[in-house]
């Protein structure tokens, strides 16, 4: 176990006063508090300065550190709490930090332990709810069957964290968006004491579609027309998540314009959002004498200015 | 076989270690979360998203020490940022694909 210097940690001096402590750990809690900052290694870098602030706020405690610190203990240097060291001033704080060995070896496990004072009664607590990514094809969400879900669960044994795997058949609920979450109970981690399990969490994260784009419960796909399709119309043959659908394009389509397919988007939860075709005009790569004819043609008898929001 | 929900009742909220009833009635108030039921704390439900904001927002309010009107904002800004990244993944991959 090596030896934490909270001061280096907080970035103040031995002697500094309460107030520099707190300030200092607001500066770096701000900086590298987990749901603010999604870096890696952010969290740890938290947890580290969380720890540090949880025995330098409180004047018995870091009395107590000081004169460990006295003791020998220097950063990184190997550490034993001194022979019969015993930690007996005050309660930790409500608090569900995780603290290092190093912690726990000086002050005990009290940060687990004093909330769990409580829980010695009749009570216990529910144990840690777990929140997962969940991947979901576009044509998943239309399935009628379960999805597979794996993931660990941590348990604490021993002071050691274990990981059980756990599998899991989850049928996603008709009408679910990217991004929502959905409560699986009582599939996370073990209660303490009488305490329920807690939940599983799904984060829903729809995979991007090689063919299709979401919009809400709405499908867009972008529809190729060659430029005489699109001047003349034309019957074409667009996919949908289930299969094909026929098509009529009226004459003189124009680029950008968006044609709706009712009821062939995703699940709404009381019924089908849209799918819409969105023209984009496409020029063939190669073009030969006959049709460069053709287009010259065309040129010399049409009067059309696409830029006329350019004059003035 | 699994219980999928899409919503969470105060009480339930109440059962995590880190979560009080004085906390819930605090986020509903600064507008962390709203409730889709009930007239009170005792019938309040949830949907299963706002649990991750309202863990989040309490876990802000005591780690930085910050009070419930700043929870809020940064809450909402949190939110803000979510929805801009995921619109903004959407237009780009449509934007590839007609350009």
């Amino acid at each position: 176990m090596q030896f934490k210097d909270y001061y280096q940690i907080l970035g103040v001096e031995p002697d500094a006063e309460s107030k520099d402590i707190k300030m200092a750990y607001r500066r770096l809690a701000r900086k590298y508090h987990p749901d603010v900052n999604p870096e890696a290694g952010a969290e740890d870098k938290f947890k580290e300065v969380a720890e540090a602030y949880e025995v330098l706020k409180d004047a018995e405690r870091r009395a107590e550190y000081d004169e460990l610190r006295q003791y020998g203990g220097k950063p990184g240097a190997g550490f034993e709490p001194p022979p019969g060291w015993r930690y007996t001033n005050g309660t930790n704080s409500f608090s569900d930090q995780e603290f290092s060995d190093f912690f726990n070896s000086v002050f005990g496990r009290a940060g687990a332990e004093h909330r769990g004072a409580q829980s010695e009664g009749n009570f216990g607590f529910k144990g840690r709810d777990l929140e997962l990514e969940m991947p979901i094809f576009l044509e998943d969400t239309l399935a009628e069957e379960s999805k597979q879900v794996t993931y660990h669960i941590p348990v604490f044994e021993d002071g050691q964290v274990r990981q059980i795997k756990k599998s899991l058949n989850v049928k996603i609920p008709k009408g679910v968006t990217d991004g929502e979450r959905i409560r699986i109970k009582g599939q996370g981690a073990p209660g303490q004491g009488d305490g329920t399990n807690g939940d599983l969490y799904l984060h829903i994260r729809l995979v991007p579609h090689p063919l299709f784009d979401i919009q809400g419960h709405n499908l867009l796909i972008t529809l190729p027309l060659s430029p005489w399709e699109a001047a003349l119309g034309a019957k074409v043959t667009v996919p949908t998540l289930t299969g094909k659908i026929n098509l009529t394009i009226t004459p003189n389509a124009q680029s950008g314009q968006k044609l709706r397919i009712k009821g062939k988007g995703l699940p709404t939860k009381t019924g089908m959002g849209d799918l819409y075709a969105i023209v984009k005009i496409v020029m063939p790569p190669t073009t030969n004498d006959a049709t460069e004819q053709l287009w010259k043609k065309l040129a010399s008898s049409a009067s059309f200015d696409p830029r006329t929001a350019w004059s003035n | 076989m699994t219980e999928i929900l899409l919503t969470i009742s105060a009480s339930e909220l109440c059962l995590t270690k880190t979560i009080t009833e004085e906390m819930i009635l605090a986020a509903v108030e600064s507008g962390v979360a709203e409730p889709i039921e009930g007239e009170d704390l005792v019938n309040w439900v949830f949907d299963s998203t706002s649990v991750h904001w309202l863990k989040k927002a309490i876990r802000l309010h005591q780690d930085l020490e910050i009070d419930w009107v700043a929870v809020a904002m940064v809450i909402d800004l949190l939110q803000q940022k979510e929805s801009l990244q995921r619109e903004n993944q959407y237009i780009r991959q449509q934007l590839k694909r007609f350009l």
